[in-house]
């Protein structure tokens, strides 16, 4: 990581509002697994964020009006054993699940949809498609025997 | 959509160059405008439309221009996601990481707004990542998270760099966090940095709990660790010797070089 524990100043009623230059914080925007309110975006966020800075975040870098955040923390499972019997931690993470503001409404997206993929002319990939649809063909039985298998003789 | 959308990403850079562009005439206009189109979202290098920005900026030339007026991206959510033409595709084009020594050039608003264009990029791929694995389906070229930390990682070297060569000019202090060597329990000396408290260290218990100085009883062991380290590096030392002594016999003639 860049930046090595951040220690930030300690506050004390009158101090100056602490700014943070250059945020080391990512947020991951996931699918939520229950089903949520539309105007709900669920994030996955850093241990260290808050709900304020969460909605700091939003406004300030995405410019997107937040109303409010919910956040909580998921316990990654310690259950699994590897090879070597040993416990596999996974790792624990923060959710938050942003309201926006001004009645806006959020689903998300498909960002896998199927798309046809056609190889260009004269590619590798083009033989290699023509190359395995042969060797699919080749396998198929005779079609002259009207799908009786070779097993019965003659 | 796409010129609208790679602009919408450029714009966040050019925001402040509004004051300093002028687009001196009409010819230079499609230029500069194919300059904007032309930057990909997901080219870290944007060399070119930052140095034709800076280069076509002659501030004295006040004639026949007219600023450049540019809106700020109001995509919101959207900038979480990729352009809707690279969804479902197996791989996606990228350009090379920054480098320390480019990133060097750039001027301190230019960093800092690098800064939040690297983490709006990390953002989408790791949403990106995270629904691949919904999906269960491959996430279309990995490598761009690994570049966009390193230029992170490199950027953060390059303002750190800047800033303690400005606090050694202004104060002539070297580290901008206070510390000092201090003795710990088990008899090693390390760099102890303080941390801001807001009471005095003597009303501090969990501070008076931890010890800076080595106990009498643990001096055997720091005794016995030391002839351990020792008696190591002088058997190292001895197995250098003897297999350059095994060497010498079996070849006279070897040239040995001095250490």
């Amino acid at each position: 990581m860049p930046v090595t524990r951040l220690l930030y100043p300690l506050y004390q009623l009158g101090n100056p509002q602490l700014r943070i230059f250059r945020p080391n914080w990512f947020l991951t925007l996931v699918r939520p697994g229950k089903e949520q309110p539309p105007d709900t975006a669920q994030f996955r966020i850093p241990m260290e964020m808050t709900k304020c800075d969460v909605k700091n975040y939003l406004e300030k870098i995405y410019n997107v009006p937040v109303g409010a955040v919910r956040t909580r923390i998921q316990f990654g499972s310690n259950k699994k054993r590897n090879h070597l019997s040993q416990k596999v931690k996974q790792p624990d993470y923060k959710v938050a699940y942003v309201q926006l503001a001004q009645g806006q409404t959020f689903t998300f997206p498909d960002i896998f949809p199927e798309k046809d993929r056609t190889a260009a002319e004269g590619s590798v990939e083009e033989m290699q498609e023509k190359f395995l649809e042969d060797e699919k063909q080749k396998q198929k039985p005779d079609p002259r025997r009207g799908g009786v298998t070779e097993w019965f003789g003659l | 959509m796409a010129a609208s959308s790679s602009a919408g990403r450029v714009l966040t850079l050019c925001k402040q160059f509004q004051n300093v562009l002028r687009i001196s005439s009409a010819i230079n206009t499609p230029h500069c405008a194919a300059n904007f189109t032309k930057y990909q979202p997901h080219v870290y290098r944007g060399k070119s439309p930052l140095a034709a920005l800076s280069w076509s900026t002659p501030t004295s030339y006040l004639g026949q221009c007219r600023a450049l007026h540019t809106t700020i991206s109001r995509r919101g959510l959207e900038e979480f996601f990729d352009l809707p033409e690279n969804w479902g595709e197996t791989s996606v084009k990228s350009g090379a990481p920054w480098t320390a020594k480019q990133l060097r050039t750039k001027s301190n608003e230019d960093l800092h707004k690098l800064w939040y264009v690297l983490l709006k990029e990390k953002n989408m791929l790791l949403t990106l990542e995270q629904e691949a694995k919904r999906q269960r389906v491959q996430m279309p070229s990995p490598e761009r998270l690994r570049k966009v930390e390193r230029s992170i990682i490199r950027l953060e070297t390059v303002v750190t760099e800047r800033e303690t060569a400005l606090r050694l000019l202004q104060t002539g202090q070297e580290k901008g966090r206070p510390g000092d060597w201090r003795k710990n329990t088990f008899g090693y000396v390390y760099w102890y940095r303080f941390k801001e408290y807001a009471i005095p260290w003597y009303m501090n218990k969990r501070y008076k709990r931890k010890k800076f100085y080595t106990p009498k009883f643990v001096e055997p062991h720091i005794r016995l660790r030391l002839e351990k380290h020792i008696r190591e590096k002088a058997r190292k030392a001895s197995l250098k010797k003897k297999t350059l002594a095994k060497l010498m016999e079996k070849f006279p003639q070897m040239k040995v070089s001095a250490p």
